[in-house]
């Protein structure tokens, strides 16, 4: 990267807020995803929107391809810059507006999650998808990577929230997609920008619909002696037709892991497995259920079922389950957080395959997990700097992989493809089905600058016998 | 390919294979011929600006090809209607909440090429937050299989996202997955007279309610006479909850704050769904949701001496409004009065059919997509009514 483009830069955002020396840039070498460094030729932090316009056209003008990030947190690597420039919007922090009446807010990208749901509670409102990094990541790289969360069962994934986004095209161009009124008319351009893990653009504005507060709540924690049985109770509660809020797994490993924590839960240590459920909405049919829910666990075999008797201890409950991993992490080095989802009835079947992987592979795989979809997150901690540990995960993982699609399943629910699925995109999906993906990145990225080498395997990308993908009047 | 007859200027050959709709793309590719895409062909008389085109019939490429009751998820060909996947699921306890207005002969896929909904979208959203995947024959002559059969995915780009609501305009929709529920324990229809009035006193009701509807409908009062609901000329709010036996106790007990509820029949879902007025025009006109009373006093009084039927979807923030027979130019002058809204044109003669405004850039985007997926403009041409 020339001096020139970084003073250029510099004059629109200031010079401390370009970064190009690679100590300064040292921290934007990873994300969450373990095993990646890539270091940017240089990080740009603009603090507006019209700072963030301003930046994206210069590099427009220039030429140079850019990655877009938010917290960081994202477990696919999507965020890595590989000598190109890394720009960060997390310093778009501006809660535009809250609008009660509509149950929405407008937010900048670089919003924190926890911290919209924050601001809307004074409204009795909340913004349901709750990634377990929601006091990290923002509502931007939440649009990026359609993220979900434990209460995605019930309340749907980032692309049920999302009313409109003002999008700025890598060519530097403004557009809204979606739309404020009750319909919208025309392609669902907003339903391809989510999840679009920064190929398509960058998310000026955000405007979400606010889930109101349940009028009551119960969280059960059911434990288990077999994964098996906790995983057939999962299946029971859903053929039931109960959509609980959140219905969460755990198994030993990660139980004990938490229970060693400064996040102990009081999970109970020799289970083999525990079910977080929690129910909400009114409150009245709220106890039936619940009861229904302790039945259904019982008789899959649970050895006990408690009731969080208040607002604390189900606190309690869930801290232990949303910092699992960061439990996790204390034990080793790394910690790899795999993201599958399989068909809900294979879940049994396909658990006690991954621990089969994981034993004829020497690693140790644990499960903490969105059960009620189906959305798997098994997790190996290791030594990314052993080159032999780092092949038995690696191997462990692409095995798993092809188990879950094997089992009728997908390679990522909602952490992305990003860099760390690419290999399995192609195990996936045809190449006709990718090359339509590509064509469609070059509709909103002609020139494929956004998140270079991301989500569609390049190789891919010379399948596609549709038209040119040039934009007609772009 | 079975063969069956089909009118004079027609292709004959019945479709019954994703191979057959690539085959008869890419004949018409060859051909260089626009293709008008049909499901069961209930809304082939809409009026859409559609150009002159062969019809293609997708109604017999239908059959469940994977339903497996505990995932709650289920494949089918896109000529599957809706009424055989209501008749497999209910055997298990599952629906597809789906309540397209129409025939209920419609088929999958033009629900979700058309992105159809109806009054239970106010609990379980609209083909958009419903479709997992499906497989298409683009206009490019390519098959493609997005998205997947699990009820969480984020594996590559959404193009099943774009693929629901394009009209076909993109590529010939063959198979849709879609994720199921289980059906309540309980379903219970209420009705509700309101005061003339009454529109924004319900909507304010219903956001305070803590017992969340599965649909909550503001019927007009010619549209709830019709439906055979005893209302003395008032409009009416239809609220369908379901659940348990004590939630739903405790919602018709909660509903008396509203008002006294009448017995509504139970065919009054279905009926709405049908309503027909006798003339050449239904449109849906939406603003945010805050706006729906507003929006519902400025229409009504727009419409009510042309002896229309109205209802509104309230948590959406949609009107629905179904016109009897008139002249073109009375039409023209009615719709010149509506106040300013989305609207979204269902069924209209082609003289007014409305022009689809968008700002350049995203017409732009539009355009850019359209080409990628159907370079040679042969799918369903015009009939976004893109201007």
């Amino acid at each position: 990267m020339t001096p020139d483009v970084a003073a250029r830069l510099a004059r629109i955002v200031g010079e401390r807020r370009v970064l190009v020396r690679a100590g300064e840039l040292r921290a934007y070498e990873s994300d969450g995803l373990p095993g990646y460094q890539q270091r940017p030729s240089l990080a740009v932090f603009p603090g507006t929107r019209d700072e963030v316009v301003e930046v994206v056209r210069l590099l427009a003008e220039l030429g140079l391809p850019f990655v877009a990030r938010g917290a960081g947190t994202g477990l696919s690597g999507g965020a890595l810059a590989d000598d190109v420039v890394l720009l960060g919007l997390h310093r778009l922090t501006r809660i535009v507006e809250i609008d009660a009446e509509n149950a929405r807010a407008v937010v900048e990208p670089g919003v924190v999650n926890a911290k919209l749901t924050l601001a809307a509670s004074a409204y009795g409102l909340h913004y349901a998808p709750d990634p377990s990094s929601q006091t990290a990541c923002t509502i931007g790289g939440n649009v990026a990577e359609n993220a979900g969360g434990p209460h995605c069962l019930k309340y749907g994934v980032t692309l049920d929230h999302v009313v409109s986004v003002t999008a700025l095209l890598p060519s530097g161009e403004i557009v809204v997609l979606g739309n404020d009124d009750g319909e919208q008319r025309g392609y669902d351009l907003l339903g391809a920008f989510i999840g679009s893990e920064g190929c398509f653009g960058v998310a000026l504005d955000v405007t979400v619909s606010l889930a109101r507060d349940p009028q009551a709540v119960r969280t059960l924690l059911a434990d288990f002696s077999s994964v098996d049985a906790a995983a057939h109770a999962v299946s029971g509660i859903i053929a039931a037709g109960i959509v609980p809020a959140a219905l969460e797994m755990m198994d030993t490993a990660a139980i004990q892991a938490v229970e060693a924590s400064i996040y102990a839960a009081g999970y109970p240590t020799d289970a083999a497995a525990i079910l977080l459920i929690e129910l909400d909405g009114a409150a009245a049919g709220i106890d039936d259920d619940a009861a229904r829910v302790e039945q259904l666990c019982r008789s899959a075999g649970a050895r006990n079922v408690r009731s969080a008797s208040d607002a604390a201890e189900r606190a309690r409950l869930w801290q232990g389950r949303k910092k699992a991993f960061g439990a996790m992490g204390r034990i080793s080095p790394h910690l790899v957080v795999q993201d599958a989802v399989v068909p809900r009835t294979k879940l049994p079947a396909v658990l006690a395959e991954i621990q089969a992987i994981g034993q004829r592979h020497g690693v140790n795989v644990c499960n903490v997990f969105h059960a009620g979809d189906g959305n798997l997150h098994p997790n190996i901690g290791y030594d990314s700097s052993d080159p032999v540990q780092a092949k038995q995960v690696h191997d462990a993982m692409t095995e798993v992989m092809a188990a879950c699609i094997a089992a009728g399943g997908t390679i990522t629910g909602e952490h992305g493809v990003g860099l760390d699925k690419l290999p399995y995109m192609d195990e996936l999906f045809t190449p006709a089905t990718l090359g339509a993906m590509c064509a469609l990145r070059a509709v909103f990225d002609p020139a494929r600058r956004a998140n270079p080498g991301k989500v569609v395997p390049v190789h891919s990308c010379r399948e596609w016998h549709g038209a040119p993908a040039a934009r007609a009047s772009a | 390919m079975a063969r069956r007859a089909r009118g004079a200027g027609e292709r004959v050959s019945a479709i019954t294979s994703t191979a057959d709709v690539a085959a008869r793309l890419a004949d018409a590719r060859a051909r260089r011929t626009p293709l008008r895409i049909a499901g069961a062909g209930t809304w082939l008389d809409a009026g859409r600006p559609c150009g002159p085109a062969e019809r293609v019939n997708l109604d017999a490429l239908r059959g469940i090809v994977e339903y497996e009751p505990g995932d709650l998820t289920l494949t089918a060909r896109a000529g599957t209607s809706l009424a055989e996947i209501e008749r497999v699921t209910a055997g298990h306890g599952q629906w597809l909440p789906l309540d397209a207005f129409g025939d209920v002969g419609g088929t999958l896929g033009a629900t979700v090429a058309t992105a159809s909904s109806g009054p239970l979208a106010t609990a379980f959203g609209t083909p958009r937050n419903q479709v997992l995947g499906c497989e298409v024959v683009t206009g490019a002559g390519e098959v493609i299989r997005v998205g997947g059969r699990v009820v969480k995915n984020v594996a590559g780009f959404d193009v099943t996202r774009l693929m629901t609501g394009a009209w076909g305009t993109l590529g010939v929709i063959t198979e849709v997955s879609v994720r199921l529920r289980a059906k309540p324990a309980v379903d219970e229809t209420i009705a509700v007279p309101l005061p003339p009035d009454g529109a924004a006193h319900a909507q304010r009701w219903l956001r305070a309610s803590p017992l969340p509807a599965m649909a909550a409908e503001l019927v007009s009062p010619a549209l709830a006479k019709r439906l055979g609901i005893a209302a003395p000329n008032a409009p009416v709010l239809l609220l369908r909850f379901g659940g348990n036996e004590t939630f739903v106790r405790a919602a018709r007990h909660a509903v008396t704050a509203l008002g006294d509820s009448l017995p509504a029949p139970a065919t009054v879902w279905s009926a709405l769904r049908g309503v027909d007025g006798g003339g050449t025009c239904t449109f849906r006109l939406s603003g945010a949701p805050a706006r729906l009373a507003e929006l519902w006093t400025a229409t009504t009084r727009v419409i009510q001496d042309a002896g229309a039927l109205a209802h509104a979807t309230v948590s959406r923030g949609v009107i629905r409004c179904v016109l009897p027979a008139m002249p073109d130019d009375a039409l023209r002058t009615l719709l010149g009065a509506l106040p300013p809204a989305t609207r979204i044109m269902e069924r209209a003669p082609a003289s007014c059919w409305d022009p689809q405004p968008a700002d350049r850039a995203t017409a732009s985007l539009a355009d850019g997509v359209r080409r990628v997926f159907d370079p040679d403009g042969l799918l369903n041409p015009g009939i976004l009514g893109i201007t």
